[in-house]
């Protein structure tokens, strides 16, 4: 074949390619959305629960925040908390993609696409998350660049903007080039997504790096105002993410019969290991600073594990954090937590339950607990603010499905076509 | 192949790296580009050496000028000597009372006392607490219709700041700066008139300290617990 | 990597332009049929669920919804927002208000202090500034809080602002803390959209009609010193102060942020701030750092004098003394 042929025909299969992806998305969106019954009442329960969130966002909207219980004391509440989970979630997926591409790990090559889609559905949650927490969404375009006047690149805030969306962007193109390509019977092209994968991978530690300088870089916060908040960030994503996606690949071999081969989780759970303990090493060592010294910097800490002047909102969650991430840790360490076992899933769910709390309600809220003038007020969510969250997680659920119902069909009939062959 | 992935990772992170110090230098700077600090010639730090902000802006305020502050700043005055009730009425039923004069000008004055323990009829109930000083400290024995400074000259009650500021340099001198005792109207001279108090706006002459007050507003924030005295 | 194009195991040319799998064709005619209900469905109840949202085009104009940034107006913008504004005002409120923009007069800097020795936390300049600002009367809001302070500690831990009984108690001080209009500010540098931003007489203000409600410069505020309207504010119409300033004192729409402006509505006029005015200790001193020989200068060359949370590098242009 003369190089000019090739070229030629490149050019005709680009062609056919860029007229023929959104008919893909067409076809998986169709493909997706087939289902046993067990699925349609799966999708039916969430897109409920999506809408019950999407209603109490719309009266939050027209009535005000007053409907949450955020003040001007905790002016932070759920909705962050929850962003700020979502980021780690989203970034865990790279502990996926660094196996896969750094080490070459080819087991971990076959199923690194489910991190990839977890990020994509997190990230989606995130924005939500913030979405919601605007009290003037219609003024949304102000954010855009060019047409709204955004604050770059002193506001860390715009940063947080533009790497979450470029991560949603990247990894949208790795999954749709790397599910297109398989789609179409052709063998990826590297050039087209490995220099986008380890920009991922990048991104990914940037993403939750620039959301922990959201809140270190504030000066009046001194519970946040701490050099290893983002390398606390980053531990605990690299616990929660693989967590979570070991939880999916389970639910997916039980509901799909998608068998992933045993040795990616396994290193996940390796991984996972090696993160938590460096995550309670700095949990520990940032107890140790904040109580040793005492003084002011320590009242939040105080408040969020002992009470203080009589208030004891954060006391249960902080606690049930505690014992979550330590028994969790504890199952990751016993030898059957390697195995497709019953202590691996409980494991890993008491480790996403416990990080959960200890990035939402165990670090935004006591953040501002006491106030900067150290006035007490207390925060709960209120109901419409577990409403919205409820709503955002069972859409991000509902996305995530679809994600990996294209994945897993895609997959499946590449099985099937290489059979026929 | 791992080689050239290693490199292409440093790179990146180098990259990040830098970025992030252009947003540390950027947001360094940031206050000064914003036209507020660097737009004129001011003391971004007037805690620290306010003699020094003075010569730097001087320039600025002398074409403003001190000629421009046409309007004047006004202190309130004592209506005059004050009048005693005495439970009277007149024809009109108007309550009549007397000046100090009425009955100190046939009295004996007592250049000693210093309490109101011991004076009766029109003072009796009267309290008195302000230092050291005896009641003809301030009240001129010669003329009970005025008052009399230290060196015995006498003042008029409308003048009663001048008898203040003998004792009281410091508040006198921070009045005068306008540091005490609060003002209305116009902090710029040259836009509108000023109004400040005197003294016995605010301090009652005989016990001179201010008053205690019941606060009446409060904030009321939800879920801030009210009336946390101790907390 | 390009090699890779050529490798062995490249498909045929027609053999990617089919579509991959038998599977795609299966139509089931019924299934489509309840999944394209189920869509319809679906999408209808979205609609209904979000059906609140109606509210935003009752009360968003098309005019208020394209404002631009207040720096981006220009004078004949202004004239079409602030009689905008007024109208709007008179609509929900009840109130004939006029609108006014005063710009910063050249060559002056605001500074503020505070005589710690004199203030006795009465808290009528919470009252004044509650009324001239049009707060929310619900929440007797206002931009300041007065903290009581126990003698012998400069700890906030051991202060309380909702201390009810006479005043001022032997043990104790008052240390009122408002927006300290920073040189260095923290909420500027937080907001995503400059919608807050330090002027030339060091005020720090806020666009209330740019501001999308993030509330990310009240997390960054040391000073406690931001407010956010949780709701639309309610203001007896015959108690709205009529003498409104778009920077300053208009009353603020729902889920915008805002914040003390030191009154600039007057103090660009050349009159005394409310909480000034108000205050019946005199513990209040206000004027122009630029000015040699104004009262804020006497204070600073005079007094021993300190500012809040020196050690954040804020900056302050708010200070507190004593005699």
């Amino acid at each position: 074949m003369t190089a000019n042929a090739r070229k030629k025909r490149n050019v005709a299969a680009l062609k056919h390619a860029v007229r023929s992806y959104p008919g893909f998305l067409w076809w998986g969106l169709g493909q997706a959305t087939n289902g046993g019954l067990g699925f349609y009442v799966w999708m039916i329960v969430l897109t409920a629960i999506a809408l019950v969130g999407a209603n109490a966002w719309a009266h939050q909207v027209a009535r005000g925040m007053i409907v949450t219980n955020m003040t001007d004391h905790v002016s932070w509440g759920l909705y962050i908390a929850n962003f700020t989970f979502g980021v780690g979630l989203a970034a865990g997926g790279v502990m996926m993609v660094i196996p896969a591409y750094l080490y070459d790990d080819e087991d971990m090559h076959k199923v690194v696409i489910i991190g990839e889609a977890v990020a994509i559905a997190a990230i989606v949650m995130c924005t939500l998350s913030v979405l919601v927490d605007l009290g003037r969404p219609d003024r949304f375009w102000h954010l855009m660049p060019v047409i709204g006047r955004v604050n770059w690149p002193v506001s860390m805030l715009t940063w947080d903007v533009i790497v979450l969306n470029g991560y949603l962007v990247i990894n949208l193109h790795i999954v749709g080039y790397l599910l297109y390509m398989r789609y179409l019977g052709r063998k990826p092209n590297p050039k087209w997504y490995v220099p986008f994968v380890f920009l991922s991978i990048i991104w990914a530690i940037s993403i939750h790096t620039v959301t922990a300088f959201l809140y270190c870089g504030l000066g009046g916060r001194p519970f946040w105002n701490t050099a290893l908040l983002a390398p606390r960030f980053l531990a605990s994503a690299f616990v929660s993410g693989p967590a979570f996606i070991i939880l999916v690949m389970r639910i997916l071999r039980i509901t799909t019969g998608f068998a992933a081969p045993p040795k990616p989780a396994r290193t996940l759970i390796q991984i996972i290991r090696v993160a938590m303990t460096i995550n309670l090493v700095m949990l520990a060592s940032e107890l140790f600073t904040l109580f040793y010294t005492g003084g002011a910097h320590g009242e939040s800490a105080k408040y969020l594990f002992f009470g203080s002047h009589g208030h004891y909102g954060l006391v249960p969650w902080i606690w049930t954090a505690i014992a979550c991430n330590l028994i969790g840790t504890g199952l990751f360490f016993m030898p059957d937590a390697l195995e497709r076992s019953n202590t691996r899933i409980a494991a890993c769910i008491l480790c996403i339950v416990g990080i959960w709390i200890e990035k939402g309600m165990g670090l935004i809220i006591p953040g501002f607990i006491p106030s900067t003038l150290h006035e007490i007020v207390e925060y709960t969510p209120s109901l419409t603010e577990w409403k919205v969250t409820a709503g955002i997680w069972a859409f991000g659920f509902l996305l995530l499905t679809v994600l990996l119902k294209l994945i897993t069909t895609v997959f499946a009939a590449e099985a099937h076509k290489t059979e026929i062959a | 192949m791992a080689g050239s992935r290693g490199v292409i990772i440093s790179v990146m992170l180098l990259a990040m790296l830098a970025g992030a110090a252009v947003a540390v230098q950027l947001r360094a700077s940031s206050v000064v580009a914003d036209g507020a600090v660097a737009s004129e010639p001011t003391p971004n730090d007037p805690p620290a050496d306010p003699s020094a902000s003075q010569v730097a802006t001087s320039a600025v305020r002398s074409s403003r000028g001190e000629a421009q502050k046409t309007f004047s700043v006004t202190i309130r005055k004592p209506a005059g000597p004050p009048r005693v009730a005495t439970n009277l009425k007149d024809l009109h039923g108007e309550a009549v009372t007397v000046a100090c004069s009425t009955c100190h000008s046939t009295r004996s004055p007592n250049l000693q006392n210093k309490t109101s323990q011991s004076l009766d009829e029109f003072h009796s109930g009267m309290k008195f607490s302000h230092g050291t000083v005896s009641c003809l400290s301030c009240h001129n024995a010669a003329d009970y219709d005025s008052l009399q400074l230290a060196d015995g000259h006498r003042v008029e009650f409308t003048d009663v700041m001048t008898l203040c500021g003998q004792c009281h340099g410091p508040q006198m001198k921070d009045f005068e700066h306008g540091v005490h005792g609060g003002l209305n109207g116009y902090w710029d001279l040259s836009r509108g008139p000023q109004q400040k108090n005197n003294c016995v706006d605010c301090h009652n002459p005989h016990t001179p300290q201010f008053p205690k007050m019941q606060p009446t507003f409060k904030p009321k924030d939800r879920f801030l617990e009210q009336s946390r005295s101790e907390h | 990597m390009t090699t890779d194009n050529t490798s062995p195991q490249e498909p045929h040319d027609g053999e990617y332009l089919k579509p991959l799998l038998p599977i795609l064709d299966q139509h089931s005619t019924r299934r489509t049929l309840l999944k394209t209900a189920g869509a319809a469905l679906g999408l209808a109840a979205f609609g209904e669920a979000l059906s609140p949202l109606m509210v935003i085009p009752e009360n968003v104009s098309v005019d208020e919804f394209l404002q631009q940034h207040y720096k981006e107006l220009t004078d004949e913008d202004k004239k079409k927002v602030f009689a905008r504004l007024e109208a709007e005002t008179k609509e929900r409120f009840g109130a004939d208000v006029t609108i006014t923009d005063s710009k910063p007069i050249p060559g002056v800097r605001f500074a503020y202090a505070i005589n710690v020795s004199k203030c006795n936390g009465n808290g009528k300049c919470m009252e004044a500034c509650n009324k001239e600002n049009n707060h929310h009367r619900g929440v007797d809001q206002s931009y300041i809080r007065v903290l009581e302070m126990t003698k012998g500690s400069m700890d906030m831990e051991n202060g309380s602002t909702t201390y009810d009984h006479t005043v001022p108690q032997d043990d104790k001080f008052y240390l009122p803390v408002q927006c300290q209009q920073c040189d260095n500010p923290p909420c500027v540098s937080a907001c995503p959209i400059e919608a807050t931003w330090k002027e030339d007489d060091g005020i720090v203000v806020v666009d209330y009609n740019w501001c999308i409600g993030c509330r990310y410069c009240e997390a960054a505020c040391p000073y406690h010193a931001r407010r956010f309207n949780w709701e639309l504010p309610e203001i007896p119409a015959e108690e709205v102060n009529p003498n409104q300033g778009y920077l300053s004192n208009r009353i603020r729409p729902q889920g915008a942020m805002e914040k003390c402006h030191f009154c600039l509505h007057r103090t660009r006029e050349g009159r005394a701030p409310a909480c000034q005015e108000a205050c019946p200790t005199g513990a209040r001193v206000f004027g122009d750092l630029n000015d040699p020989d104004s009262a804020i200068n006497y204070v600073l060359k005079n007094k021993r004098v300190f500012v809040l949370k020196e050690e954040l590098g804020t900056k302050p242009s708010f200070f507190y003394f004593f005699d």
